[in-house]
């Protein structure tokens, strides 16, 4: 796997919501759960043929989908936040990889600062770090992204894993990994993943 | 209980906790206050936020029930009544400013019980909460329809005009007394500022002047609902029509179950400014084709056509073969507003399968890996520095402002931090532009550790960029600090110079770095250097002058040294 980029701790909308299928709506772009920034508040800079695409997906549809059907809005998208998750270095590089001109299949991965707005407490904190990791290829299953994280998951120690059936806006299907916690004698999450929305 | 959880996790649910009505008073209240509680058990369950079928009792069970198959996919059926008889809701253009969009329905002849109605209640509730927005986007209004009689007017007026009795209320108050009378009350004061500043409030009357709702504040006690009602009137208005098309589907697909002829609904014709009329709840029934090879491929299985047909229907798609077994009709219910791909598809019924039936598989795809140059060199760079004896820190990125500009003996705007528009507390306002104060706060939170204290961070800082296309851009910088009865500026030299030596970048001017006597803020005048390397200032170093150490609460000198290690890459 090689290592992606992430050394922008800020980041649009665009870029964190926008670009992987969130809605605009979304409770998570709420004031209460995403840091927006005052100054530098809007994005000066987006994509603007890709810009033009995620607006007509997000409000009519596209490749497929029925979309959400709303009135998607420029400005939203501009608003400038502390990224809520690295999968917005991902979204970027996958998007750098679409524009290449031959597609080559990658494997990515990052570990990373994200930041939400959280009250402190013993389980939570305002920023902590993220693991991420992503595929692109060519006939990938849900089969593979389980097999690649049962090996992942191995390496760390952890080998009594189990799958549930989960929701990402961004991914479809979506599965949250559990894995027994002998300490705890229970099941206890330990990642989320996902195959991208086409 | 262990069954429960197991079908919960299988269909995607996540069953939180297993508690009562008397634990949950225990906890909160104390064991003396959940005397005579109830004892019965209650399940806390977590529905995913795109399945709204799932948010009441009547959905969820009989999701269940389908999953497991022990019933079929009821079928909801729109009664039209005949021409002229069916409920109307006239909009009027007022309403366009304000709150424009409005469905309805009836369900007629409807039984509720106790459970029933509370979770009609619910309902509203959640959706409000979830779908809605917290009533933004869309306001649920349900009123007896046989103490109003129709054709329904939803329009807009001045506050001072619109003049009801609101629900559980004993007078009548206009709308602008509404407004303040619910200032203070827990639930509904979130939501008058929905309409507050507006010119005109949205109502709805019903032919004889009486008003049913003022959305989305409050609805009339005229209309109330209760056990007893037969027939029920709903309305959903707001800003969002195909939210409120779904808010209104849901409710009526979940609650037409307890109508005279279950599972109908009786359609009401809503009618625009512009004259043109549209039945609702529209309870659309869409029909999608997927190959069954996609579906085998994507999840990784081979089931064939007709036990995939089988999976799916268990998920309420109800599916069949078609063409020579080779293509497979879903048909959508309105209930799932959440399939809006083919890869929704996909996944139902992977999870009909069984996430945990599927055969894990490593992907075949060959990749040279690689670690970005920028992260390899501070990896490096930490084991160096660990074994010259400094301990590493991590610290938050987030800060005060104080910490980054008046601390350090500068004017904020000088430092082009980023700025944070809703921090929850102080310490989280702006985004570091230095190092210094994490680790300065660290030390001060372990003072009585034993002297000297040298620490040392190799983190990203925030600054703002009008150059990239997000305005801020992220640098790598390292910082060192030593902390001690004297302030060992010869340490942090030297620990620089070990650095530059550990980089190759020679002590001289042209190719490699020198330091030169600077001027810094944070730092002890006449004891402090800038350093440049290949040209350029990459930092400072020097004794940190003591308003500086004081106002971190510190009381020995110490010396920092920060430097960026971009240009190193």
């Amino acid at each position: 796997f090689t290592e992606m980029p992430t050394d922008n701790f800020v980041e649009s909308s665009f870029w964190n919501f926008d670009a992987l299928f969130q809605p605009q709506q979304h409770p998570a772009r709420d004031q209460h759960d995403t840091f927006f920034l005052q100054d530098p508040a809007e994005a000066p800079e987006l994509p603007a043929g890709y810009t033009a695409k995620v607006k007509k997906v997000h409000s009519q549809g596209g490749y497929g989908s029925q979309g959400y059907k709303y009135e998607w809005r420029l400005e939203e998208a501009r608003r400038n936040l502390l990224r809520t998750h690295t999968t917005s270095a991902s979204a970027r590089l996958l998007y750098r990889l679409a524009r290449q001109e031959k597609f080559s299949p990658v494997k990515y991965f990052s570990i990373d600062r994200v930041f939400r707005n959280e009250s402190l407490d013993a389980t939570h904190l305002a920023e902590f770090h993220q693991v991420e990791g992503v595929v692109a290829d060519r006939g990938l299953t849900l089969g593979h992204l389980m097999g690649t994280l049962r090996q992942f998951f191995t390496k760390l120690g952890i080998t009594q894993l189990r799958f549930k059936p989960a929701y990402n806006p961004y991914t479809e299907p979506s599965m949250e990994v559990f894995s027994y916690h002998e300490g705890l004698k229970k099941w206890v999450e330990v990642g989320n993943s996902g195959i991208f929305r086409p | 209980d262990e069954e429960f959880n197991e079908l919960c996790f299988e269909f995607g649910l996540e069953l939180d906790e297993i508690t009562s009505e008397k634990d949950i008073i225990s906890k909160e209240k104390g064991e003396e206050k959940a005397k005579g509680a109830s004892d019965t058990v209650l399940y806390k369950i977590d529905v995913p936020a795109n399945r709204y079928d799932l948010l009441c009792l009547e959905g969820l069970v009989r999701g269940l029930q389908v999953f497991k198959e022990r019933i079929n996919l009821p079928r909801y059926e729109k009664i039209i009544p005949a021409q002229g008889e069916a409920q109307r809701l006239i909009i009027t253009e007022e309403t366009v400013q304000v709150r424009p969009h409005a469905v309805a329905a009836v369900l007629r002849n409807i039984t509720f019980t106790k459970e029933r109605y509370d979770s009609f209640i619910d309902l509203q509730e959640k959706l409000h909460q979830n779908i809605c927005r917290r009533r933004a986007l869309v306001a649920i209004g349900t009123h007896d329809l046989d103490t109003i009689s129709g054709p329904f007017t939803f329009t807009a007026k001045a506050p001072s005009e619109i003049k009801f009795k609101p629900l559980n209320q004993s007078q009548e108050y206009t709308a602008t007394q509404i407004m303040e009378l619910y200032r203070t009350d827990s639930h509904l004061r979130h939501y008058l500022h929905l309409i507050e500043n507006k010119p005109l409030y949205p109502v709805i009357y019903d032919s004889n002047g009486v008003v049913l709702s003022m959305p989305p504040i409050i609805n009339g006690d005229h209309t109330k609902i209760s056990i007893n009602t037969r027939n029920v009137f709903i309305e959903c208005t707001g800003t969002d029509i195909t939210k409120a098309k779904i808010v209104l589907d849901i409710i009526v697909t979940m609650f037409s179950e307890y109508c005279e002829k279950p599972f109908s609904v009786e359609a009401a014709e809503v009618v625009y400014p512009n004259g043109k009329t549209h039945i609702y709840p529209e309870l659309a029934y869409r029909k999608e084709k997927v190959k069954p090879e996609l579906i085998n491929k994507k999840i990784g299985i081979s089931e064939t056509p007709t036990s995939l047909a089988k999976l799916l229907t268990r998920m309420c798609l109800k599916s069949h073969v078609t063409g020579n077994g080779n293509n497979i009709e879903i048909e959508i219910p309105p209930t799932r507003a959440d399939i809006i791909h083919a890869c929704d598809i996909v996944e139902d019924a992977a999870i009909a399968y069984g996430y945990n039936n599927i055969q894990m598989t490593i992907p075949k795809t060959y990749t040279i890996a690689n670690q970005l140059p920028l992260n390899k060199l501070t990896e490096l760079l930490r084991l160096d520095l660990a074994a010259a004896g400094f301990t590493e820190a991590l610290t938050f990125a987030l800060c005060s402002q104080e910490d980054i500009a008046d601390k350090l003996g500068m004017d904020i705007s000088a430092t082009k931090a980023v700025r944070i528009a809703n921090p929850k507390t102080a310490e989280f306002q702006v985004a570091r532009t230095t190092l210094l104060p994490g680790l300065l706060k660290t030390i001060a939170a372990n003072r009585k550790m034993p002297l000297p204290l040298k620490l040392f961070e190799i983190s990203d800082i925030v600054v703002k960029d009008p150059n990239t296309d997000v305005g801020a851009r992220n640098y790598r910088h390292f910082c060192a600090i030593y902390y001690n009865k004297s302030p060992g500026f010869e340490i942090i030299h030297g620990l620089l110079d070990r650095v530059m030596q550990l980089l190759e970048i020679p002590p001289n001017e042209e190719d490699g770095y020198t330091i030169k006597a600077a001027e810094g803020s944070a730092f002890f005048p006449g004891r402090c250097a800038e350093i440049f390397a290949k040209g350029r200032s990459i930092g400072k170093l020097g004794v940190l002058h003591p308003d500086v150490i004081t106002k971190f609460e510190l009381t020995m000198p110490c010396s920092a040294l920060e430097i960026s290690i971009e240009t190193f890459v």
